[in-house]
């Protein structure tokens, strides 16, 4: 099929119209989806929302960071100390008077806590700014490590490793899809503004990068404030979502699950980590009663903990080993898709 | 307090031994591959479990059952090299994506011992031999303190030994330091990467089954923690440098057991952040480690 100007479609007319089809489904899946259902669909919305943040630091930037856990950690707590009601937070936390007085919208509290996330991450990886490599990746891993170890000592504001319950439910399908939908946004901008150029330059090649008059220091720094943002706002939706939470709920199986979305979907492109989180989440759900056992023609499989992990790792292994660029490889499914596809009905028809 | 000290410095022993052997087999490894093997500790874990299964249900004596535990993680460190790691090597993989398979291995090993024998700690069986103690002016010395520590110096010499003066432990040297120029000069690298997984499963074998007879438990995520800070021993000692890491990991586990014992007991519970400190220190102070590295020091990898 020959490409020409006439594939992209220009028309604003096409994305309102997308727009609105979008909104009148999300609609319907709010009024009718319940339970384990909906449940999926959530967290399919905050998985691609941390995907598409760790995208920009390890895809872009290709700064390989696994502290995205303990960043998200740290969001999660502080927004949950704004909005747990006040009497419930005074029954179990000893917090400090303006804190325990404090009660915020939802909305508010997110946005402290994608705050809280940024501060955290530039204090915990400035240093680490100086390792490359593999010591990165390790300063990193410590920085979840000691976020958790935090999150268990610090008693009156965490309530150690019993962790928080009763959390209040705020998030929802417009909460979700509305910051995931603005993160693409984002995203897409993001690539192809200044900014984001001189990031992605850098992820390719340093060298390059610095001898171009890139300041790669300074650009990676914007990059992981970045995508430490977009992370810490999924980190509070996702705890709202659960209403509970203790020092591992972002542990080292969660950021292993989030690599494997990035991994199977493709690090470094917008559509890719949208994918990658939608396979691994339903694969999670769907896998998750064989591994608690189930009953096969009355005869009892007993439960297998851990089967999600090891299939996810086989998975990991099989897309590394055959596919290393991911299932999407390095192209983007853009909103011009379907104009596309329906191009190329057309020519095969005539 | 003396008395307390010195106590705990004799706990300390076993302890930094266990992280002695642990970090030279990642040294090795990543001196050779240029790659953390992740997958290490569930190596060592494999060690320690496995002894564990096959005194409970096979009822074997306890020693062919250590001797056999040992030959299981060098069975399943050569099949990590031979099936996770090699291919990926010949398909011309990037470091990272090593990595991530290297971490991918580590939860599929962990994972799989506990879908079949779930999380929960258990007894490593003990053989009433070791569980004799000394008392010496006040300090308890257990026996196993003193067999750990003696095993771990035989071994230690014998592979400094074996590093530093066969023609296999040169070629090692030769291939850790410069692989290419290694292969020019008719080094076979994949047989010298063959033998240092093998050796670096032996010894995490061992350190397994030491780490089971010192702490007395043993369950399918015991290797997470010690991985890590047998990792950062081997970055202490300078990465590749054998000897190095060996002291290294006496410095790290005594260092470790030191420091929550001098501190008040409310901040013991801030025991696994030492060694996390501790590798901001080095990394920041001699990002080369206390002794010298056997790799061309680049800080990592570049891309």
């Amino acid at each position: 099929m020959k490409q020409n100007k006439s594939t992209v479609i220009k028309n604003r007319w096409y994305y309102i119209v997308g727009f609105i089809a979008a909104i009148a489904i999300l609609a319907l899946i709010e009024k009718n989806m319940r339970g384990f259902y909906l449940g999926i669909f959530l967290l399919f919305g905050i998985n691609a929302i941390i995907c598409l943040g760790v995208t920009i630091t390890n895809g872009y930037a290709n700064i390989f960071s696994l502290g995205f856990g303990g960043i998200m950690l740290f969001s999660a707590y502080v927004s949950s100390l704004f909005t747990l009601p006040i009497q419930y937070k005074a029954s179990f936390l000893k917090l400090p008077e303006w804190l325990e007085a404090a009660q915020l919208p939802f909305a508010l509290a997110l946005f402290l806590g994608a705050i809280a996330a940024v501060l955290a991450s530039i204090t915990l990886v400035l240093p680490a700014f100086r390792l490359r490599g593999h010591y990165f990746i390790l300063a990193s891993i410590g920085i979840n490590i000691v976020m958790a170890n935090l999150a268990v000592n610090l008693r009156s504001f965490t309530h150690g490793p019993l962790g928080i319950r009763n959390m209040p439910f705020a998030t929802n399908v417009w909460w979700v899809y509305g910051i995931l939908f603005l993160t693409v946004i984002f995203m897409w901008r993001f690539t192809h503004s200044k900014f984001g150029r001189a990031v992605i330059t850098l992820g390719k090649d340093q060298t390059l990068a610095s001898t171009m008059g890139i300041d790669v220091v300074r650009y990676k720094i914007f990059a992981f404030i970045t995508g430490s943002f977009i992370v810490g706002l999924a980190g509070p939706l996702w705890v709202h979502y659960t209403g509970a939470m203790h020092p591992e709920v972002f542990g080292l199986v969660f950021v292993f699950q989030i690599i494997a979305m990035l991994v199977i979907g493709g690090i470094g492109t917008i559509s890719g980590a949208i994918l990658g989180a939608g396979i691994i989440t339903m694969f999670t759900h769907l896998a998750r009663p064989i591994q608690e056992g189930f009953k096969i023609f009355s005869l009892q499989v007993p439960p297998l903990i851990g089967l999600i992990q090891v299939l996810m790792a086989i998975m990991i292994f099989l897309v590394l080993m055959y596919k290393p660029e991911g299932l999407l490889g390095k192209n983007e499914i853009t909103g011009q898709i379907l104009p596309k596809l329906w191009l190329r009905l057309k020519e095969k028809e005539n | 307090m003396l008395f307390y000290l010195l106590q705990q410095l004799i706990n300390a022993i076993s302890y930094g031994s266990i992280l002695g052997l642990l970090a030279v087999g990642y040294t090795m490894i990543y001196g050779i591959l240029g790659l953390i093997n992740f997958a290490h500790g569930e190596i060592f874990m494999i060690g320690a479990f496995s002894c564990y299964l096959f005194v409970k249900f096979l009822n074997l004596p306890w020693f062919t059952a250590a001797l056999l535990a040992i030959a299981s993680s060098v069975v399943s460190g050569i099949a990590l090299e031979r099936i996770a790691y090699r291919p990926c090597i010949r398909r011309g993989g990037s470091v990272l994506t090593i990595f991530i398979i290297s971490f991918a291995a580590s939860m599929f090993l962990r994972y799989l011992f506990m879908m079949f024998f779930t999380d929960e700690r258990r007894a490593f069986p003990i053989p009433a031999f070791f569980e004799k103690m000394y008392f010496i002016g006040g300090i308890v010395i257990g026996l196993r303190d003193i067999i750990i520590f003696i095993t771990t110096v035989i071994i230690m010499l014998l592979i400094s030994y074996f590093i530093k003066y066969s023609k296999l432990g040169i070629a090692m040297r030769a291939v850790s330091y410069d692989k290419r120029t290694a292969n020019f000069m008719g080094i076979n690298s994949t047989l010298i990467i063959k033998i240092a997984f093998v050796i670096g499963s032996i010894l995490a074998g061992i350190s397994g089954i030491e780490y089971g007879l010192s702490f007395g438990i043993v369950n399918p995520s015991m290797g997470f923690n010690p991985g890590l800070t047998g990792f950062i021993a081997a970055v202490l000692g300078g990465i590749g440098n054998v000897p190095g890491a060996m002291i290294a990991g006496f410095i790290v586990g005594i260092g470790e057991v030191l420091f929550v014992a001098i501190l008040p007991s409310i901040y013991s519970p801030l025991r696994p952040l030492f060694v996390w400190i501790l590798l901001f220190f080095i990394l920041f102070l001699k990002p080369t480690g206390l002794f010298r590295p056997n790799v061309k020091f680049d800080g990592g990898w570049e891309e």
